[in-house]
């Protein structure tokens, strides 16, 4: 992976040296970017598209862009100008990739190999679905999915279903879905998603379907492979397929993000960030030797809904030796993070406190 | 690499694999401009990453399962070969 200012063309406005290039379609955000920030600025949001974006055009006139909603009583394609006259929302919201923490597993499975930077927390602002719903008429009979289907340009030649990114997520999502413009206040860019994005809080990233151009609700799953085989659950020597739990939710989870280096002895505030996934994130725990004691920590800014991370710090004093930090979230029910994460066949969902340890040296 | 398997590599990029890799990916050496994947001139990936993407697929790509052993390896050293070039 290669950095500095050759980030690929259409995320050329974003900040390089916060990013790991693993290619032109995946960028993951450095460990040393994230800070205490409640919010990630977009400009080191990371970066995963399954299949290369459609064209900027799409971006130049928004409000035209079209969405069709069907298994609704009334079926009707949309266009941004009319759902921005349906309602609006903001949530706040953990974006992370199904493979954040593929690294950390020992079976060497296939994909980014990302750690801890594929992940942020935004603020998306959209129609709710279930206003545009209302507005249809509801959903209709039998209907159990709420699957979206991305815009992006298909070549010739491939069978579509191979490679056309479209999601299915459980009927109950539906009240949380947002069909959304604008991500931290800002018109949302081409490369994440832009003009218009089916956000769907609690899920991992590839649910959040990008320039969604249709939303229908299914008694079936999505026949794309993306859904049938791929981002499912199966222990390691399996091959995907309907039979295997989908990724769909994300599970509590935190990270150390700060200090990384080996440092001269003395006081350090140690800072990370935490969240639950679809709960409220409870507590986080943090030791500096590497889980044989732990110490509470305190949460940092304001608490901005039960989708969003939490900052947190904790304030050391270091004496010289070597320190392994580690942090371990609770969520409101009472789920823990574990120590090791079961490890699946293509390394999706890993939440263990111990691998993402930092190691330092304290003189 | 001798050149017969490079050549080999490259029909196999272009045409033998199915669907042919040069569909959805950039190769410059391989005269492929697809888009829908990532460019491997920009990702340059060592031989042992694009056996592994072949062999268990990565994200929509599938794996090719109908391609021989030797045929995936000379198809990975010839991409891990060609790429940025």
């Amino acid at each position: 992976a290669s950095e500095g200012s050759d980030l690929p063309e259409y995320v050329n406005w974003k900040e390089p040296e916060t990013l790991i290039i693993h290619s032109d379609n995946t960028l993951e955000t450095k460990r040393s970017a994230f800070g205490t920030a409640s919010i990630t600025p977009e400009d080191r949001l990371y970066i995963r598209n399954n299949i290369s974006p459609p064209p900027s055009s799409i971006v130049e006139d928004r409000d035209s862009w079209e969405v069709s909603i069907e298994g609704v009583a009334e079926p009707r394609t949309l266009t941004l100008a009319e759902l921005k006259t349906m309602g609006i929302e903001t949530v706040t919201m953990v974006l992370q990739c199904s493979g954040n923490g593929r690294a950390y597993f020992d079976h060497d499975p296939s994909g980014t190999q990302w750690q801890l930077g594929a992940a942020g927390n935004v603020m998306w602002t959209g129609v709710p679905l279930r206003s545009i719903v209302e507005a249809l008429g509801g959903v209709a009979e039998g209907a159990e999915y709420v699957t979206g289907t991305g815009g992006e340009e298909l070549p010739e030649g491939i069978d579509p279903l191979s490679i056309l990114v479209e999601r299915s997520v459980p009927l109950e999502a539906m009240e949380d879905i947002l069909l959304a413009w604008d991500i931290n206040g800002e018109p949302i860019s081409l490369a994440h998603g832009g003009p218009l994005r089916m956000v769907v809080p609690g899920y991992t990233g590839v649910n959040n379907v990008k320039y969604i151009k249709k939303i229908a609700f299914t008694e079936e799953e999505s026949p794309a492979r993306i859904q049938q085989t791929r981002y499912r659950l199966m222990p390691v020597g399996e091959e995907g397929g309907p039979q295997w739990p989908s990724v769909w939710k994300m599970d509590v989870k935190s990270w150390i993000t700060g200090p990384l280096d080996n440092r001269g002895a003395g006081p350090v505030l140690v800072t990370g960030v935490a969240f639950g996934g679809t709960t409220p994130v409870d507590s986080v725990e943090v030791s500096v030797d590497g889980g044989e004691t732990w110490h509470q920590a305190d949460f940092v800014g304001p608490d901005l809904g039960r989708f969003a991370w939490r900052p947190f710090v904790l304030a050391v004093d270091l004496e010289p030796g070597n320190y392994m930090l580690v942090s371990r979230a609770t969520d409101s029910e009472g789920n823990s993070q574990p120590e090791n994460f079961e490890p699946n066949q293509s390394g999706y969902s890993h939440n263990g406190w111990r691998a993402p340890g930092v190691e330092i040296a304290v003189s | 690499e001798s050149d017969s398997t490079r050549e080999q590599g490259r029909s196999l990029f272009t045409e033998q694999a199915e669907p042919p890799c040069a569909l959805c990916h950039t190769l410059k050496d391989a005269g492929a401009s697809g888009t829908i994947g990532p460019s491997l001139d920009v990702m340059q990936p060592e031989s042992e990453i694009v056996m592994r993407a072949i062999t268990q697929g990565i994200g929509p790509m599938m794996p090719y399962d109908d391609l021989s052993e030797e045929e995936k390896q000379i198809l990975a050293d010839y991409v891990a070969q060609v790429a940025g070039q």
